[in-house]
C-alpha cells in the first residue's frame, strides 16, 4: 500500500507540511499528544476557566432571579396593573377607579395564573406601649394564597382570613410587643379622613427575610377599604410564571384601559432593579478577567512548548515546512487545545450548574456568611444557580483570546525562528 | 319662768344619729346610679368640666430631665379645645385644635396649620404623657363597655372592656370615681395581659355651681420600663363659661380667640 509520499498518481505526494489545512489540523492535534503533560496542564487550565466562568454567571444570575423572585412573592407580586400616579406616589387618592375591567383584560392573557385585588395605604400602629409608622396592605386572603408566599412562612399564629384581623412581620410585632391573639390599634388619614381602627393579630410572618419580617402588615382589603375610604384597590397583583413578568406586562399595556398600566417586577423594583441590572454589567470585566487569565497560561505553556520544541521546528523548516503554516500550526495547538480545555469545563461547569439549580447549596452557606449584609433585600435562604446557553458564549471568550495570544507571541517566535540555528538548540 | 327643757335620753340620741347617717347614706347611694353608663357619664362629665378657660402649668419629667409648659386652653366641655402654648419661648405660639375626630397642629415656624392622624387624640402633645383623651374622656366612653367593678361607700371603680373593632390597644382600664359626686380620681391604663401601663390620677377638685367636682389637677405615669411623669395643674380657670364658635376655627388656630 503505498505510503501518503508516493500515492498521487506516482509523483511525489505533497507531505503533511505542504497539504492543505486539514492536514495541519491533523497535525496540530497529533503534537497535543505526544506532549501529554503540557497537553493536560492546558486542558486543565482551560476547563477551571471555563468553568469558573460558568459558575459565576450561572451563580451571579441566580442570586439575581432568587432577588427578584423574593421581591416578587414576599414584597410585591410578579407583575401589578395600577395607575401611573400611584406607580409614582402611592397613595391611595391615585387607586384605580375600579378593578373588574382591568382584572378581565388580564385573566384573558394565557400565561396570567391569578389575579387579586390589594389596597396599600400608609398607617401608624399602636400597642399599649409603643407606636410604628408602616405601609398597610389590604388583601383578598383567598386569592393573596394563589400568587404571594407569606402565607407559606407564618412563624405563629395562621394568615389572614376575615375582616378584623391582622397579619405582621415578626420583627414589627416584637418592635410593637404585641403577641398573636392581642389588639392593635391601627389609625389611617386617606379619603375618607382620619380613621382608626381596632384589629386583632392573628398571625406572626418569620421568613428570615429582614425587609419582610420587618415591614409586613397585611389586613383584610374589608377593612382597608373602611379605613381608606377607596371602594376598589390601589393595585391587582398577577402571578405569572418567574422570568415571564416583563413579557406579560408589555402584553398588559397594549390591551390595558387608559387609566391603568401593567409593571413587571423589575419595574416595580424601580432604582434597586436598575442598580442591580448594573451591578450584574459591573461584573462583566471579572468575567473576562477569568478568561484573560487562562488564555495567558495557555499561551505561556504554548511559548515553553515552543522553547522545548525548537529543534523539531528547525528539522521541520529545513523539511519545506514554511513559517507561516508553522505559525498556524502552533496556533492551532492552542486552539484545539483550548477546546478540548472548553469542552471538559463545559460538561463540568453546566453539570455543577445543573446540580445546584437543583439542590439549594448557596442558599445556606449566603444566608450564614452575608446575611446582614443583604439586609436590604428579599433575599431569602433558597438561593439557586442559572442554566443559560448563553454562558456558553462568555466562556468561550477564553478560547478565543487564547488563539489571539497564541498568534502574537508563540506564533510569531516560531515564524522568526532559523532552520539551521533551530536544528542546532538543545532539547 | 322658762323650764329647763329635758334632755333627751342617751338612747335617743343614739337612734336619731343612727337615722341621720342612715339617711345620708342612703341619700348618697340614690345619688350614685346603679347603671354603669350612667356613672361614666357622670365621670366623664366631670372630668372635663364643662366649658372653662385656663392656664395650665404643665412639668413634664422624662430621662431624668424636667420640662415646664404654660399651656392657655378654651373648650366648650363637649368635643372641641383650642390650646395654645405660652412658655418656654422655644415652644411658644404652637397650638391644637380639637375639633371632634380631628385634630390640627398649628407650627409658628412654618406658619401654617397642619391636620394630624387620629392618633393624635391619644398620643401625649408636647412630649408628654397626657393626651387629649385624658383630657376629654370621650375615648372611655365610645371605646369602651363599662361594668362596676367594684362599689364600696366611698368609692365606685368602673372596669371599661374595648369594643369589637375599637381603636385602642389597650386590654382594660379601670375608672376610679369617689361617691356620691362621682368625682374621677384615678384612670388605669392596662395592657392586654393585665399589666398596668398608665395611670392617671386626679385631685385638688373645684366644686361647681352646679355640684360637680372638677380635678384641677392631672398627673399621668407612664409605667412602663423608663416611662416618664407628666403633671398639669389649671391656675386661672373659669368654668361654666360658653365660649363662642369662633373659638374653634382654624382662624382661631392660627390667630388666637379672645371673648
Amino acid at each position: 500500500m503505498p505510503d501518503d509520499a508516493t500515492r498521487m498518481n506516482g509523483a511525489p505526494a505533497a507531505t503533511p507540511m505542504h497539504r492543505g489545512f486539514g492536514a495541519l489540523v491533523k497535525l496540530s492535534w497529533r503534537s497535543l499528544f505526544r506532549q501529554r503533560r503540557r497537553t493536560a496542564l492546558l486542558i486543565a487550565v482551560v476547563a477551571y476557566a471555563t468553568l469558573a466562568i460558568l459558575f459565576f454567571w450561572g451563580f451571579m444570575d441566580g442570586f439575581l432571579t432568587s432577588i427578584f423572585q423574593g421581591q416578587a412573592r414576599l414584597v410585591s407580586a410578579p407583575v401589578v396593573i395600577t395607575t401611573s400616579a400611584h406607580h409614582q406616589n402611592p397613595d391611595p387618592v391615585h387607586a384605580l377607579p375600579e378593578t373588574a375591567a382591568f382584572r378581565q383584560v388580564a385573566l384573558e392573557h394565557a400565561a396570567v395564573r391569578a389575579v387579586t385585588p390589594r389596597l396599600e395605604m400608609a398607617g401608624l400602629l399602636r400597642s399599649p406601649y409603643t407606636s410604628q409608622g408602616a405601609l398597610l396592605r389590604g388583601v383578598d386572603p383567598e386569592g393573596e394564597r394563589l400568587l404571594s408566599d407569606l402565607p407559606s412562612v407564618m412563624g405563629e399564629g395562621r394568615y389572614l382570613e376575615a375582616p378584623g384581623e391582622i397579619v405582621l412581620g415578626v420583627d414589627l410585632a416584637e418592635t410593637l410587643d404585641v403577641r398573636v391573639g392581642e389588639r392593635l390599634a391601627v389609625d389611617v388619614s386617606s379619603l375618607a379622613g382620619p380613621t382608626a381602627v381596632g384589629l386583632r393579630v392573628v398571625g406572626v410572618i418569620d421568613s428570615g427575610i429582614a425587609i419582610v419580617d420587618e415591614t409586613t402588615t397585611l389586613l383584610h382589603i374589608d377593612d382597608a377599604r373602611t379605613l381608606t375610604g377607596v371602594t376598589s384597590a390601589t393595585a391587582l397583583s398577577i402571578d405569572v410564571a418567574p422570568g415571564r413578568e416583563a413579557e406579560v406586562a408589555r402584553a398588559l399595556n397594549e390591551r390595558l384601559p387608559d387609566e391603568g398600566r401593567a409593571y413587571g417586577i423589575l419595574d416595580q423594583m424601580g432604582e434597586l432593579a436598575t442598580g442591580l441590572a448594573a451591578e450584574r454589567i459591573t461584573m462583566i470585566p471579572i468575567g473576562l478577567l477569568f478568561s484573560l487569565f487562562a488564555a495567558i497560561a495557555v499561551t505561556s505553556s504554548l511559548v515553553v512548548s515552543v522553547m522545548e520544541r525548537t529543534r523539531e521546528f528547525g528539522v521541520m523548516l529545513s523539511l519545506g515546512f514554511d513559517h507561516r503554516r508553522l505559525g498556524l500550526m502552533v496556533t492551532l495547538e492552542a486552539i484545539l487545545g483550548s477546546l478540548l480545555g472548553f469542552a471538559v469545563g463545559m460538561i463540568l461547569g453546566y453539570g455543577l450548574l445543573v446540580w445546584m439549580q437543583q439542590v439549594n447549596v448557596l442558599g445556606p452557606v449566603f444566608s450564614t456568611l452575608y446575611g446582614d449584609f443583604l439586609q436590604g433585600l428579599a433575599l431569602g435562604t433558597d438561593i439557586r444557580a442559572t442554566v443559560r446557553f448563553e454562558y456558553t458564549a462568555y466562556a468561550a471568550v477564553t478560547v478565543a483570546l487564547a488563539a489571539l495570544f497564541a498568534a502574537l507571541t508563540p506564533a510569531r517566535r516560531v515564524a522568526n525562528l532559523v532552520p539551521a540555528e533551530a536544528m542546532r538548540a538543545s532539547d | 319662768m322658762l323650764q329647763a327643757r329635758p334632755s333627751t335620753p342617751a338612747p335617743r340620741r343614739l337612734v336619731s344619729s343612727l337615722l341621720v347617717v342612715l339617711a345620708s347614706a342612703l341619700a348618697a347611694a340614690q345619688a350614685v346610679p346603679d347603671d354603669a353608663d350612667a356613672i361614666l357619664d357622670a365621670m366623664v362629665e366631670n372630668l372635663r368640666g364643662g366649658g372653662q378657660t385656663a392656664t395650665l402649668d404643665m412639668t413634664v419629667e422624662r430621662d431624668g430631665t424636667s420640662t415646664t409648659y404654660v399651656l392657655e386652653m378654651i373648650s366648650d366641655g363637649t368635643e372641641r379645645s383650642l390650646t395654645r402654648v405660652l412658655a418656654p419661648p422655644r415652644e411658644a405660639g404652637q397650638a391644637f385644635l380639637v375639633d371632634g375626630t380631628d385634630l390640627f397642629l398649628y407650627a409658628p415656624r412654618l406658619g401654617r396649620a397642619l391636620r394630624l392622624p387620629p392618633s393624635g387624640r391619644s398620643d401625649g402633645f408636647l412630649g408628654s404623657d397626657l393626651s387629649y383623651d385624658d383630657l376629654a374622656g370621650d375615648e372611655v366612653r365610645d371605646d369602651y363597655v363599662a361594668s362596676v367593678h367594684e362599689r364600696t361607700d366611698t368609692q365606685v371603680v368602673l372596669s371599661l372592656v374595648p369594643r369589637e373593632g375599637a381603636a385602642t390597644p389597650y386590654g382594660e382600664l379601670r375608672f376610679t370615681a369617689s361617691v356620691p359626686d362621682l368625682a374621677p380620681l384615678e384612670l388605669t391604663y392596662f395592657d392586654q395581659r393585665d399589666t398596668p401601663v398608665k395611670r392617671l390620677t386626679l385631685s385638688d377638685f373645684d366644686v361647681l355651681d352646679d355640684g360637680r367636682s372638677v380635678p384641677t389637677r392631672f398627673e399621668v405615669v407612664d409605667l412602663t420600663e423608663g416611662g416618664g411623669r407628666t403633671v398639669a395643674t389649671w391656675r386661672d380657670a373659669t368654668f361654666g363659661v360658653t365660649p363662642p364658635d369662633a373659638c374653634f376655627t382654624l382662624q382661631a388656630l392660627e390667630r388666637g380667640c379672645s371673648w
